[in-house]
């Protein structure tokens, strides 16, 4: 639904009102660049260089025309600030010089700005009068806080697009002072929805920073989209048009004057140029978190495809994106076979066991497509012993891991044992840990470019010599020899030029044995992969232009995955030293990237406040998430394939279908930035460590919702929900937080399970007192 | 020139960079007169890019899981806009600021910071300390928790008493045993009402002797044993019954008095125990002493003793059976004392005597480690002269029954047979001959079926 036509004039005169703010900004195609280098020269006085480009382009008088009346609409704006009440005689002038461009311009452009400043016009230059602003926003702030209660939590996304237009346009007019007073005026009560939007718009206070800020550019060329009923939105076009509607009883019939209606057009002026609203399900007020899914700028989050209409609606891309292929991981016949064989004779050892026939072909739940050999990325067509151990080694970590289920009334069932690492002496910070699967590893990357290992089992790494002759090496005993001696069991892997940002073990030897190789990856970057039977650096995978924030390996091994600030993730294999493939599309920085369980599917998690699931091979896009309210900072899928959830700076976790692409729920609690996220193996359970210092649990199941009451988790553990500040804890926990176990001083950087359900959680101690 | 309103307009709205700051700074650079509204729009732009620096900076600070940002994230941010970093600021030795003395003759100047440099004495520093290189870095592993349980152990914060507790957490508990550990937690803070002082002072009136009346008493421990809602005089009680026993006690105990308040004393136990509504385990420790007190002590009241000692050992054995599920270790240290008490020398006879039946109270295991494997019997045989009958030797001899009951058909041990032997050495010559006449019990007793 596009917005009807709320006020007198028709809608396609309204729709570039605003002139100078439109004329400005309007993108002319591939004018634009010309157009800047012509300001920039003009700007700088070289008129003859200025004239002399225009000329070279072939439209003459046309961008020159365009300026003058940009600028001259900018003198008029401030010389309307410096005086306070207008004089007529400098407008009539001014309308004089503007008809008389009109009359020899011919864009499409100045006409439309001519006409809208016609009969209306001379209103429509008063209303760059800052006060109007102030006033329009003052009553559209009281009429949403005044409106009935089924209807505030629809109006109230429109208030920040609003807030943030008019301040961008009292900053381009010039008008830096008023635009101060509008902010600190109305900031407070829209910080509180948006806090994390605010930050960029302080700081935005020269015309040419509206210019040159992407998050302002992206303001003013997209459409900010907000959901609204119809009801909703009828009651909205008659408060604009009659100033009447919607209010609840008693509060004053609405706003009246000749202030009052320029204010009103003021708030107009930007709902039809710069808002779209679109028809919102039957009732959008059911949940209050609901509207951060469908509004905002999200035409360009959204990937488009070439030649529809824009997409504005997440989920119809995600409906397009055709269906998932989100069943376990396939396994060769013959490596089945193998496996199966393997588990037999283990059967025939040990009668205690119980040998399930189908353990190697599990059951998928209804709606599930599974994914053959072939989907999968191409792997080798043979398989080695260790695959067959790794096979075995599942199916047993299977029958003896411990099961939780937070559903059932045995509370040792309900909540997993977690088996906290603290780091000690950590000098600068240690931004990354891992654990290797079969939890005989744990490896550390370090703000001063080194990565440390460790043997949890005490045992001693051991590389290999350097100095040695290839010649006698024959047989692996050979090998044995060059071997070093006497390690110790820790050890420091020195090669990355800046602080290392993710390190992660190699998946193919499972839980059966040791992995072979670390990745690594970091701000030079660089993604490294390290040999930990030498402990040297293999390779190093040079790609990206900017920090590599993350990595992951696919649960095959071979390939990998690598996130950067360059706005792509990358798909990598270990034995070539270019990327395969490139996903691109976050309109910001990648932050992070996991694997689905499958290996046919990654999802990456971006500054842009999106998650985003790629179809591996394709490369392409296949679902978008959109409704964190800030960076999403990390994310893990479920081990049954199902679900993904990713964690916000808006201190969320939000749980996604990965089928339907809808978030399933939103869960709260965190009261500072939460650093990772694991699921245990039955996926009913989730665990979160963050930099409040706590571990969480999280029902995955449970229904959610913010809890009336301040939550306490219910466990008699006795530790309660208190975070370290000491602070009476926010009424912000929803109902499916299970428990809430808080370290003494160490962020949690990150949290693990291991094969058997064991929660593993690390993070260096912060000695108290300074670094 | 702008008016003094008109600054101060432009003063708020250049936001947290100010255009002095920028005036200061073109003055430095030698450009001494810089108009207003130039400073004041430098100003507006410096506060943008700074903005910018931070914002990259802040994410360098997110992936390096910090929240404080450092100047190593300032570098990285200035890297990747490809400004060269500023060198020399390191997070480990922060510049300090300091204000210099006001000019006098330049009041206008205003205040002037400059950073601190220190002097460093080359003597001082070689005389100092060496500073010792840290040790690198290491980890430690601890629970954070164990089946959703968050252990007490010193690496855990200490845990946090829970304001709520009883509202919403009986909401997820199903079991019963959660729920009576909140109503203790409950108690502490509860203040005892007006009425349960009351209840307390009128049963402790109605319990001791000198209120004679039988059916005030019975009432009374009737009232304990059903009533439900005593759970926060419990702990009153107890101590009532664990003072109440040590005074009875400690005057020597001689009078029928001191008797009759010991069995008072012991049936407020036993109710206690009986009462269904009421969670005594946690104040067994407090319980078992007056329990075992009334059954060891060397000289009770003659008249009572072979009740008193009769009911503190069964009184023991319901306890043992209740709890030693739940309270694994009790049994153990309830058979250490009784076995202290037996074997001991020195030990007066009631005490002996006690102890025995206070074993039978245990169960048979205990009857046949204390007296049989132990030597208890020979012990309290030592005591005894031979042919001497009743009280003690009854005792054990009823203890022992416990074991194997007595054959109907009593055959006698033949003299200088092994079993004879055996006899004599394990049980001491007293009981080897109480226990002669039956040859069956005595090879039952001796576990040589």
């Amino acid at each position: 639904m596009s917005v009807a036509t709320p006020s007198a004039s028709s809608p396609e005169a309204t729709s570039p009102t605003v002139p100078a703010a439109t004329a400005s900004n309007e993108p002319q195609g591939a004018a634009t660049m010309d157009q800047f280098v012509m300001q920039y020269l003009q700007s700088r006085g070289h008129e003859s260089a200025a004239k002399a480009v225009a000329e070279a382009i072939g439209a003459g008088e046309l961008p020159s025309s365009t300026l003058s009346v940009e600028e001259l609409l900018k003198k008029i704006a401030v010389f309307a600030d410096k005086s306070g009440t207008s004089s007529e005689n400098t407008y009539k002038e001014a309308m004089k010089i503007v008809q008389e461009l009109a009359a020899s311009g011919t864009t499409h452009n100045i006409k439309s700005v001519i006409m809208n400043i016609g009969p209306e016009g001379a209103e429509d230059v008063l209303a760059l009068n800052p006060d109007d602003k102030r006033e329009g926003f003052r009553e559209l702030e009281a009429w949403v806080e005044g409106s009935l209660d089924m209807y505030r939590p629809e109006f109230r996304p429109i208030l920040y697009p609003v807030f943030c237009h008019f301040y961008l346009d009292l900053v381009q007019l010039g008008f830096k002072d008023a635009a101060q007073g509008f902010f600190d005026a109305f900031s407070p009560s829209i910080e509180a929805h948006h806090s994390q939007s605010f930050a960029w718009l302080t700081s935005i206070r020269l015309p040419h920073h509206v210019q040159s800020d992407l998050q302002a550019q992206r303001l003013r060329n997209e459409k900010y989209i907000i959901q609204i009923s119809r009801s909703g939105f009828d009651l909205l076009v008659g408060w604009l048009t009659e100033g009447v509607g919607g209010e609840a009883a008693g509060l004053g019939d609405g706003f009246s004057g000749e202030q009052g209606k320029r204010g009103r057009a003021a708030v107009m002026r930007v709902i039809n140029n710069h808002l779209k609203f679109i028809a919102a399900p039957s009732n959008v007020s059911s949940s209050d978190v609901s509207w951060e899914e469908s509004t905002g700028l999200l035409t360009s989050l959204i990937p488009q495809a070439s030649k529809t209409a824009p997409l504005t609606n997440p989920n119809a891309f995600n409906a397009r994106g055709g269906e998932l292929k989100l069943g376990p991981l396939p396994m060769s016949e013959d490596l089945r076979a193998e496996t199966e064989k393997a588990l037999r004779e283990q059967a025939l050892g040990d009668p205690s066991i119980q040998l399930d026939p189908n353990v190697l072909r599990p059951n998928l739940p209804p709606n599930v497509i599974a994914p053959e050999v072939v989907d999968l990325p191409p792997h080798p067509s043979t398989f080695k012993t260790m695959d067959i151990q790794r096979e075995v080694e599942k199916v047993r970590d299977a029958r003896k891991g411990i099961r939780l289920d937070p559903s059932s009334s045995n509370i040792a069932a309900r909540l997993p044992s977690i088996c906290a690492y603290t780091l000690h002496d950590v000098p600068e910070g240690s931004p990354c840990c891992a654990f290797s699967p079969d939890t005989s590893l744990m490896a550390a990357g370090f703000e001063e470019s080194y990565i440390r290992l460790w043997s949890l089992k005490g045992e001693p790494l051991n590389g290999m010599k350097s100095d040695f002759q290839v010649k006698p090496i024959r047989d692996s005993s050979s090998l044995g020899k060059i071997r070093e001696r006497n390690g110790s069991p820790t050890r420091k892997l020195i090669g990355h030029s800046g602080p290392v940002y993710s390190v992660c073990f190699d998946p193919m030897n499972g839980s059966a044995a040791p992995p072979r190789y670390l990745l690594s990856s970091s701000v030079d970057a660089t993604a490294r992969l390290w040999s930990l039977d030498t402990m040297t650096n293999v390779v190093a995978y040079r790609g990206h232009q900017n920090p590599v924030w993350d990595t992951d390996w696919s649960p095959m091994g071979i390939y990998f995955a690598t996130a950067s600030r360059d706005r792509t993730a990358r798909l990598w294999s270990t034995d070539r030293v270019n990327s395969l493939r490139i996903y691109a599309g976050h309109l910001s920085d990648v932050d992070c990237v996991k694997f689905h369980p499958n290996s046919l599917y990654l999802a990456t998690g971006s500054s842009d406040r999106t998650a985003r699931l790629w179809d591996v091979q394709k490369g392409s896009s296949v679902r978008v998430f959109i409704g964190h309210q800030g960076v999403v900072s990390t994310l893990a899928f479920s081990p049954d394939g199902q679900y993904l959830a990713t964690a916000g700076e808006d201190l969320a976790i939000n749980l996604w279908d990965l089928g339907s692409g809808k978030r399933i729920k939103k869960m709260t609690g965190h009261v500072a930035s939460i650093y990772s996220l694991a699921f245990s193996a039955e996926s009913s359970l989730l665990v979160s460590g963050g930099a409040d210092w706590t571990v969480r649990c999280w029902d995955v199941k449970g229904a959610g919702g913010l809890l009336e009451k301040s939550h306490t988790n219910g466990m008699v553990n006795g530790t309660g929900s208190k975070n370290h500040v000491g602070e009476r804890q926010e009424k912000n926990e929803t109902g499916d937080l299970l428990a809430t176990f808080p370290t003494k001083r160490t962020p949690i950087i990150k949290a693990h399970f291991t094969p058997r359900n064991l929660c593993l959680v690390a993070g260096p101690y912060q000695a108290p007192g300074g670094k | 020139m702008p008016t003094g309103k008109q600054k101060a307009a432009k003063a708020s709205a250049s936001g947290l960079y100010k255009a002095e700051s920028v005036k200061d700074v073109a003055e430095s650079l030698n450009i001494p007169s810089l108009p207003d509204h130039i400073a004041s729009a430098l100003a507006s732009d410096v506060e943008y890019r700074i903005y910018q620096v931070v914002e990259e900076a802040a994410r360098f600070m997110r992936h390096a899981r910090r929240t404080t940002m450092t100047t190593a994230d300032v570098d990285n941010a200035l890297r990747v806009l490809n400004i060269e970093p500023l060198y020399g600021h390191s997070g480990h030795n922060n510049p300090t600021f300091r204000r210099a003395l006001p000019f006098s003759h330049l009041p206008s100047s205003g205040t002037v910071y400059f950073v601190e440099d220190e002097e460093i004495d080359f003597d001082r520093v070689l005389k100092e300390e060496k500073l010792q290189l840290p040790p690198g870095v290491r980890w430690t592993a601890h629970w954070l928790a164990v089946e959703g349980v968050q252990p007490l152990v010193p690496e855990n914060p200490p845990a946090v008493p829970r304001e709520d507790t009883a509202g919403p957490s009986t909401r997820t508990n199903g079991a019963g045993v959660p729920v009576r550990a909140q109503q203790q937690n409950a108690l502490v803070k509860q203040v005892l009402s007006r009425e349960l002082q009351l209840y307390y002072s009128r049963l402790t009136a109605a319990l001791l002797p000198p209120a004679p009346d039988p059916a005030k008493r019975s009432a009374a421990l009737a009232s304990l044993r059903n009533d439900a809602g005593l759970q926060a005089l419990l702990p009153y009680i107890v101590r009532w019954v664990g003072e109440g026993v040590v005074g009875a006690l400690k005057e020597g105990a001689q009078s029928d008095v001191d008797g009759r308040t010991l069995e008072v004393l012991l049936d407020v136990i036993a109710a206690l125990l009986d009462n269904a509504s009421l969670f005594v385990e946690p104040y067994l420790h407090q319980l078992l002493p007056p329990i075992l007190s009334v059954l060891l002590h060397s000289t009770l009241p003659y008249a009572h003793s072979a009740r008193l000692r009769r009911h503190a050992a069964a009184t023991l054995s319901r306890i043992l059976t209740q709890y030693s599920t739940t309270y694994p270790s009790l049994a153990p240290r309830i058979m250490k004392t009784l076995l202290l008490a037996l074997l001991s020398p020195d030990k007066a006879r009631g005490t002996r005597d006690g102890a025995v039946r206070g074993l039978v109270g245990v169960g048979k295991d205990a009857v046949r480690r204390g007296l049989v494997d132990a030597g208890g019997a020979r012990v309290v045989g030592e005591d005894l002269m031979p042919g001497e009958d009743g009280g003690l030797g009854d005792a054990v001899v009823d203890a022992l029954r416990t074991l194997c009951p007595q054959s109907a058909r009593p055959m006698p041990v033949d003299a200088g047979s092994e079993l004879d032997a055996r006899l004599r050495e394990v049980m001491g010559e007293y009981f080897a001959d109480r226990l002669a006449g039956d040859r069956d019990w005595a090879a039952a007793i001796l576990g040589e079926a």
